[in-house]
C-alpha cells in the first residue's frame, strides 16, 4: 500500500466523517474511470456529430446492425432480415427481449422513428430517403422499407461506425426535430446515461443496465454480444495532458483514450501502464482548400501546393517521432484496407519543392493572399497551421494566417465570400480513417459543387467515380471505380491530406479486454 | 449608518447593468459560431444554417438583448447552447469546487502574508526584511501555471503527499477534500500571498511610526502584543482593500489551476464556454462573477466602520 | 568682551566620522539598490530583445520536423521544441514581444487612465458615471476580459495589447482620481481657480505633476502583471499566435511535455520571471525613492 493510502487509513480511522459512506473497495474495483479524447459537452448524437458524442452514445444505445472488426455490417437488433429479389424490398425481424432503460420494450415504430430522424442527417440515409418509397412498421417485431431503386449497401448503411450512427431511440424522443436536441438520454444500449451526474466539461457517469440482453457471441467491435463486466463508468475530462498522464500513473484514472505520443514513453516506463495502438484504422489529415476563390480555384496552384506538401513534416509535427504512429499516404482512403489505393498518388508520397515553385510559376499565380484559418484549441490541428505557413512561405505564396479558436474557424468556412471579405482560403481538419475506408460516408471525397463538403469541389470525373462504386455488383469493378476515383481526386487536388496517422491509448495493467478499434468499446472491460 | 448601506447597495445596481450590457455586446459583436462547433467536423452547411435557426441566433441585438435582461431578472438564467441544460444547474454544479478553492487559497493566503509583512515591518532594514521581500515579489514574478506543474510533480507524482488532480467534494469526508486542495492553493496563492505581504508591510511601517505605539511601548506592552493588537488593527484597511480587490485576480488565477489540477470549477466552465460561444453561459457566469466582486466590496466597505471607527459615512 | 573663565573651545574630537553625501548617479543607485538591480536586469532583457537577430540565433520560425524534441546542446543551445525550432532563438525573440506587450500595455493604460483619471477627478458630473463603469469593468475578471476580447478577433500581438490594455485602465483611473480628488481641495488650487486660471491649465499645472509620481510606479507594476497576463492567455490558447513567439506561448505549446522535455517551458519560465521581478523591483525603489508613503496604496 502505498505512503498516501496509509495516511488516508490512519486518518480515516481517526476521523468520523460526515453524511454519504466512502465507495466501498469492492464496488470502487467496478468503476471504470476513463478519460475521453475531449469533452462530452451534449449528448444528441444525431444532432451534432462529434466523435467523442458517438463514442459515449455506442453504450447507451443500441444499432440495428454493427460493424465488426472487417468492417462487414452484422446483425445486432436485428435477429435477421429478407430482401426480395429485385432487391427493392427489406423486410427486417427485431430480436426479442429488446428492451428501453425506461422498462419499455424496444417496438418497429421505434425503430421507424429513429430511422427517420437519422436519415436526413446522414448522406447514406439521404441516399435511401432519395429512393425510398415507403418504411413502415408492420408489426411490433418487423418493418419493412421499400425502396425504389436496389440499394446494396443498406446494412453498412445501418451499422457503420461513422457519424451520424442509426442509434434506436424510444419513438417520442425520436420525434424530436431534427433541428432540436434531445433532452431525455432513455437508451436501448448496456449501459445507461446517469443524467443528474452529469457535468458537463468535467465528468459523465455510465452505469450497466442490467436487463440488456446480448447477443450470442463474442463480441467484435459495433458486432456480437455487448457484455458489460463493470459496474459503473465515469468519464473525467481532463484538458492538460500533462495532468492526465500523472493521473494515470498515479492511478486516480485506468485508461486514457488519447494520450500524446510524446508522453508515451514515460507511461511506457511505468509498469502498471500498458500502450498499444487505439485505432488500425487511424487518421487523415486534410489541407481543405476554397475551390471557389483565388488561389486554389486554379488547378496548377492546388496541384503545386500538393507537389510541395512533404506528409512526413506533417506527420512528424502532429505525432511526433514514432514512426510507428505514421505513414505517407498515396491517395485518399484508408491505408490497411482493401479499398486503399495509390493509383495516380506518386506525387503525393515525394515532395518537391522546386518542381512545385516552378509550377506555382507557371500557374500565374499573382500573390493573392492565402488566408488559412487555424484552430489554435485544437492539438491535432495546431501544428498543422505551423507546418502550413512555412510550407507555403517556402513555396514563395503570400500566406495571411488567421489564428484563431475552432469555433470561430467553424463558422467561417461555411461562408462562401472571397478570403477579403470574410471568407477563407484553406483550413486543417481530420477525417477518421473509417469514415475513409470507401466512398460510402466519405463527405470530404465528394466533388459535387455547391453539394459538397466546405471548400466546394467540382470534379465531374471524381463524382462519376463515386457513382461507379456506389453501383458496382462485384469487388473487382468496386476496386477499379476505386483506382479510377483515386487517380481523379489526386489529379483534380480535391484537398491534399497531410498524412495519415494513428494515435496511441494507454490503460492501467489491472484494466483488461481493451480493444483497438475505431472508438473505445466498453464491452468486455473489467477492473480487478 | 443604514442609509449608507442602503445607498451602496443601490450603487450597485448601475455597476451590474453596466456589466451585463457589457458582456452581451461583447458576445454579439463576436465572430465564431456556436452552431459551427455543436454540428462538428463532419457537418454540412445546411447542418450549420439548421442549427442556427434552432438556437435563435439570427435574431437582431436589441431583442435578444431584452428578452435575457427580462429573464435575468426573473433569476432565470437561460438554458446553455451546448448543452441544453440550464445556466443556473450548470453553474451549480461547479460552484463548489471554485469556492471552495478560493476560500482555502484566501485562508492560506492570509495565515502566511500576514506575519509575513508584520515581520517584515518588525525588522526593517535587516536581511530578514528583504529575504521575506524577496519571496513576495517571487511570488507574483512567477506565472501561477509553471509554479503549479511544479509542485504537482515534486508534491503529488513523486512523493505522493497529495493527489495529482481532481477534486473530492466537502460531504464524502474533510480530509480527501482539503487532500485535493492543498496544492491548487498553495500555486493559486502565490501572487495573494505577496500583494498582502507588501501591502500589510507598508502600512505597518507607516503605523508603527505613529506617537500611540510609542505610548503602547511606554506603558510596557509586549512586542507581540504591540506588533499585533495595536499596529495591525490600524493597519488593517488597506489590507482589507486589497483582499476585496484581489478576489478579481483570484478568478483570473483559478481559471489557470483549475486546468492543471483537473478542478471541475466555474473558471474552466467559463474559458469553455468562450472558446465554444456558448453565449448563456458565459453571460451568466461573467454576471455571477461581478455580482459576487461588487458584493465582497461591498462587504469590505462595511468592515471598514468596524475596523476604523474614524471612517463614517 | 568675553567674561574670564570662559576659555573658547576647543574643537571636539572626531567622534563620529562626517557623513559623506552620496550624490550622483551611482550614489542615487547605491541607496536605492531595487532600482539598481531591477533597471539593470531589465536593461539586459531590453539588449537581448533588441540585439536578438546579432546573439547567434537563428530564424525562430524556421521548422524541422525531423528535429524535433531535441535535449539542450550544441545544434540547439536551449534545445528544440516539438516542431523542430529552436528553443534559444524562440526565447529570444520572444523577448520582443513580451517587452512589446508590457511596455505598451503599461504606456496605453497610464496614458488614458490618466485622461479618464483627471477628466473624471475635475468634473463632478462625469465622475460618479466614469467611476460606475470603472468598477463595472473593474469586477469583471481582467483574465475573462482579455480572453473575451481575444475571442472577438483573431489572435495577433494587437489584440493581446488592447485586451490587456482595457482591463488595466480602471485601476489607472482610480488612482489618478484620488490624486486629484486630494489635490483639489488644496489652498494653492483654491487661489488658481480664484485668481481665474483655466481647469487645462490647473490639470495641466498643478494636478498632473503631482500625478506623475505614482503613476510611474504603478505603470511599472503594470508592464509587469501585462507580461504574465500575456503568458496565461497563451496558456488558454487566447494569447499571440505561435508565428509570433513570445514567452508565453513558447510556454504554452510544450505544456504537455513539460515532464519529459521539461527545457521547453523552463528557459522562458525563467526568463519571463527574471524579466518580472526585474520590474517589480524597479516599480518599488522607484516608490521608495519617490515616497514611502505610496507604498499603502500601490
Amino acid at each position: 500500500m502505498d505512503r498516501r493510502n496509509l495516511l488516508k487509513g490512519a486518518v480515516a480511522a481517526a476521523t468520523v466523517t460526515a453524511a454519504a459512506p466512502a465507495i466501498s473497495q469492492n464496488a470502487a474495483a467496478r468503476t471504470l474511470r476513463f478519460v475521453p479524447q475531449a469533452n462530452l459537452a451534449n449528448f444528441d448524437p444525431i444532432w451534432g456529430t462529434q466523435y467523442v458524442v458517438r463514442n459515449a452514445a455506442a453504450v447507451v444505445w443500441d444499432t440495428l446492425y454493427g460493424v465488426d472488426e472487417n468492417l462487414v455490417a452484422q446483425p445486432q437488433m436485428v435477429e435477421g432480415e429478407t430482401v426480395s429479389s429485385d432487391g427493392l424490398t427489406w423486410e427486417f425481424r427485431l430480436r426479442p427481449g429488446l428492451i428501453f432503460h425506461d422498462g419499455t420494450p424496444v417496438l418497429a415504430k421505434d425503430v421507424v422513428a429513429s430511422i427517420n430522424r437519422w436519415a436526413p442527417r446522414d448522406p447514406m440515409g439521404q441516399m435511401l430517403r432519395a429512393i425510398q418509397d415507403e418504411l413502415v412498421a408492420v408489426d411490433d417485431r418487423n418493418f419493412r422499407w421499400k425502396l425504389k431503386r436496389p440499394y446494396p449497401k443498406m446494412k453498412y448503411a445501418l451499422g457503420k461506425c461513422g457519424t451520424p450512427c442509426c442509434f434506436i431511440m424510444p419513438e417520442r424522443i425520436a420525434g424530436t426535430a431534427g433541428n432540436a436536441m434531445i433532452s431525455e438520454f432513455v437508451g436501448s444500449g448496456p449501459m445507461s446515461f446517469k443524467r443528474d451526474e452529469w457535468v458537463p466539461g468535467a465528468r459523465a457517469v455510465f452505469e450497466k443496465f442490467g436487463r440488456y440482453t446480448p447477443r450470442e457471441g463474442a463480441a467484435s467491435w459495433l458486432a456480437g454480444g455487448k457484455r458489460i463486466l463493470m459496474d459503473r463508468m465515469e468519464w473525467v475530462v481532463m484538458p492538460d495532458p500533462a495532468t492526465a498522464a500523472n493521473a494515470l500513473q498515479a492511478g486516480e484514472v485506468d485508461w486514457w483514450e488519447s494520450p500524446i505520443s510524446d508522453l508515451v514513453p514515460l507511461l511506457r516506463r511505468n509498469r502498471n501502464i500498458l500502450v498499444d495502438i487505439a485505432d488500425p484504422l487511424g487518421n487523415i489529415g486534410s489541407f481543405r482548400m476554397n475551390h471557389l476563390h483565388a488561389p486554389f480555384n486554379n488547378l496548377k496552384v492546388r496541384q503545386a501546393v500538393m507537389m510541395a506538401l512533404s506528409q512526413e513534416d506533417y506527420m512528424r509535427a502532429v505525432v511526433g517521432s514514432d514512426t510507428a504512429l505514421w505513414s505517407v499516404l498515396g491517395g485518399f482512403f484508408t491505408p490497411g484496407t482493401t479499398s486503399y489505393s495509390e493509383a495516380g498518388g506518386a506525387v503525393m508520397k515525394t515532395p518537391n519543392m522546386d518542381a512545385a515553385k516552378r509550377l506555382l510559376a507557371e500557374s500565374g499565380y499573382a500573390n493573392e493572399p492565402v488566408t488559412c484559418l487555424v484552430g489554435q484549441d485544437q492539438p491535432l490541428l495546431k501544428p498543422m497551421g505551423d507546418v502550413t505557413a512555412d510550407l507555403l512561405r517556402r513555396l514563395g505564396m503570400n500566406v495571411d494566417f488567421v489564428a484563431t479558436d475552432w469555433g470561430t474557424v467553424g463558422q467561417r468556412r461555411a461562408v462562401r465570400n472571397p478570403p477579403g471579405q470574410g471568407g477563407w482560403s484553406m483550413f486543417h481538419t481530420w477525417h477518421a480513417g473509417a469514415d475513409c475506408v470507401n466512398p460510402a460516408g466519405y463527405n470530404a471525397l465528394r466533388a459535387n459543387g455547391n453539394d459538397a463538403w466546405f471548400g466546394w469541389p467540382s470534379v465531374p470525373s471524381v463524382e462519376a467515380g463515386i457513382n461507379e462504386w456506389f453501383d458496382a455488383p462485384t469487388p473487382a469493378l468496386e476496386k477499379a471505380a476505386i483506382d479510377k476515383i483515386n487517380r481523379e481526386a489526386v489529379e483534380n487536388v480535391v484537398y491534399a491530406p497531410t498524412g495519415f496517422f494513428k494515435s496511441y491509448q494507454a490503460w492501467r495493467r489491472n484494466v483488461s479486454g481493451v480493444v483497438k478499434g475505431p472508438l473505445p468499446f466498453f464491452w468486455g472491460v473489467s477492473k480487478t | 449608518m443604514w442609509a449608507y448601506i442602503i445607498r451602496r447597495v443601490l450603487a450597485t445596481i448601475p455597476v451590474m447593468a453596466f456589466v451585463a450590457l457589457f458582456v452581451f455586446s461583447l458576445l454579439y459583436l463576436a465572430p465564431g459560431d456556436p452552431a459551427a462547433v455543436i454540428a462538428g467536423d463532419q457537418a454540412t452547411p445546411e447542418d450549420v444554417e439548421r442549427i442556427r435557426a434552432s438556437l435563435g441566433l439570427d435574431r437582431p441585438y436589441l431583442v435578444r438583448f431584452s428578452e435575457w435582461a427580462f429573464r435575468i431578472l426573473q433569476g432565470d438564467l437561460g438554458t446553455s447552447i451546448f448543452t441544453n441544460l440550464p445556466v443556473g444547474h450548470m453553474i451549480a454544479q461547479r460552484i463548489e469546487p471554485t469556492l471552495s478553492l478560493m476560500i482555502v487559497t484566501l485562508c492560506l493566503a492570509l495565515t502566511i502574508a500576514i506575519p509575513m509583512g508584520v515581520v517584515a515591518a518588525w525588522k526593517q532594514g535587516t536581511w530578514i526584511d528583504r529575504a521575506v521581500m524577496g519571496f513576495a515579489v517571487l511570488g507574483f514574478s512567477v506565472p501561477v501555471f509553471v509554479v503549479g506543474y511544479l509542485l504537482a510533480y515534486v508534491f503529488a507524482l513523486e512523493l505522493d503527499w497529495f493527489p495529482v488532480q481532481g477534486y473530492t467534494p466537502f460531504a464524502e469526508g474533510f480530509f480527501p477534500w482539503i487532500e485535493n486542495l492543498v496544492l491548487p492553493a498553495v500555486a493559486l496563492g502565490g501572487v495573494y500571498i505577496a500583494l498582502i505581504a507588501r501591502i500589510t508591510r507598508a502600512t505597518m511601517l507607516e503605523v508603527l511610526q505613529q506617537d500611540y505605539i510609542r505610548t503602547a511601548r511606554a506603558k510596557g506592552a509586549g512586542q507581540a502584543s504591540i506588533l499585533f493588537l495595536h499596529a495591525l488593527k490600524n493597519a488593517s484597511v488597506p489590507i482589507v482593500t486589497v483582499v476585496g480587490i484581489g478576489i478579481a485576480l483570484l478568478i483570473g488565477g483559478a481559471v489557470v489551476t483549475e486546468s492543471v489540477f483537473a478542478i471541475p470549477g466555474l473558471g474552466r466552465l467559463t474559458v469553455d464556454a468562450i472558446l465554444r460561444r456558448d453565449y448563456p453561459v458565459i453571460q451568466g457566469v461573467v454576471l455571477l462573477f461581478s455580482f459576487v466582486y461588487v458584493l465582497v466590496n461591498l462587504g469590505i466597505d462595511l468592515l471598514y466602520t468596524f475596523l476604523d471607527p474614524r471612517i463614517r459615512y | 568682551m568675553i567674561p574670564p573663565g570662559l576659555a573658547i573651545a576647543q574643537p571636539m574630537p572626531d567622534v563620529l566620522p562626517p557623513v559623506k553625501p552620496r550624490r550622483g548617479v551611482l550614489g542615487f543607485l547605491r541607496r536605492y539598490p531595487t532600482i539598481a538591480i531591477g533597471g539593470g536586469l531589465l536593461l539586459v532583457m531590453l539588449c537581448i530583445a533588441i540585439f536578438a537577430p546579432f546573439l547567434w540565433t537563428k530564424d525562430p520560425t524556421s521548422l524541422a520536423p525531423a528535429l524535433r524534441t531535441r535535449e539542450p546542446g550544441a545544434q540547439f543551445w536551449f534545445g528544440s521544441d516539438m516542431l523542430g525550432r529552436d528553443v534559444y532563438s524562440r526565447v529570444l525573440y520572444g523577448a520582443r514581444v513580451s517587452l512589446l506587450v508590457g511596455f505598451s500595455v503599461a504606456f496605453f493604460a497610464s496614458v488614458i487612465g490618466l485622461a479618464i483619471g483627471l477628466f473624471s477627478g475635475f468634473i463632478r458630473l462625469a465622475d460618479s458615471i466614469v467611476m460606475r463603469v470603472m468598477d463595472g469593468m473593474m469586477s469583471i475578471p481582467p483574465i475573462l476580459l482579455a480572453i473575451a476580447l481575444m475571442a472577438l478577433t483573431r489572435g495577433s500581438v494587437q489584440n493581446v495589447i488592447l485586451a490587456i490594455t482595457i482591463a488595466e485602465i480602471p485601476r489607472v483611473t482610480r488612482l489618478v482620481r484620488g490624486v486629484v480628488l486630494s489635490l483639489r481641495e488644496q489652498p494653492y488650487v483654491d487661489a488658481a481657480v480664484a485668481s481665474g486660471t483655466g481647469t487645462v491649465m490647473i490639470m495641466w499645472r498643478h494636478i498632473l505633476p503631482n500625478t506623475l509620481a505614482p503613476l510611474t510606479v504603478q505603470a511599472t507594476y503594470i508592464c509587469a502583471a501585462a507580461m504574465i497576463t500575456e503568458a496565461i492567455l497563451s496558456f488558454i490558447g487566447a494569447g499571440t499566435p505561435p508565428i509570433i513567439p513570445s514567452w508565453g506561448n513558447i510556454m504554452a505549446e510544450g505544456r504537455a511535455l513539460w515532464q519529459v522535455k521539461p527545457y521547453i517551458v523552463f528557459f522562458p519560465a525563467v526568463f519571463l520571471s527574471i524579466t518580472v521581478l526585474a520590474v517589480n523591483l524597479l516599480g518599488d525603489g522607484l516608490r521608495d525613492a519617490i515616497d514611502p508613503r505610496l507604498a499603502k496604496k500601490l
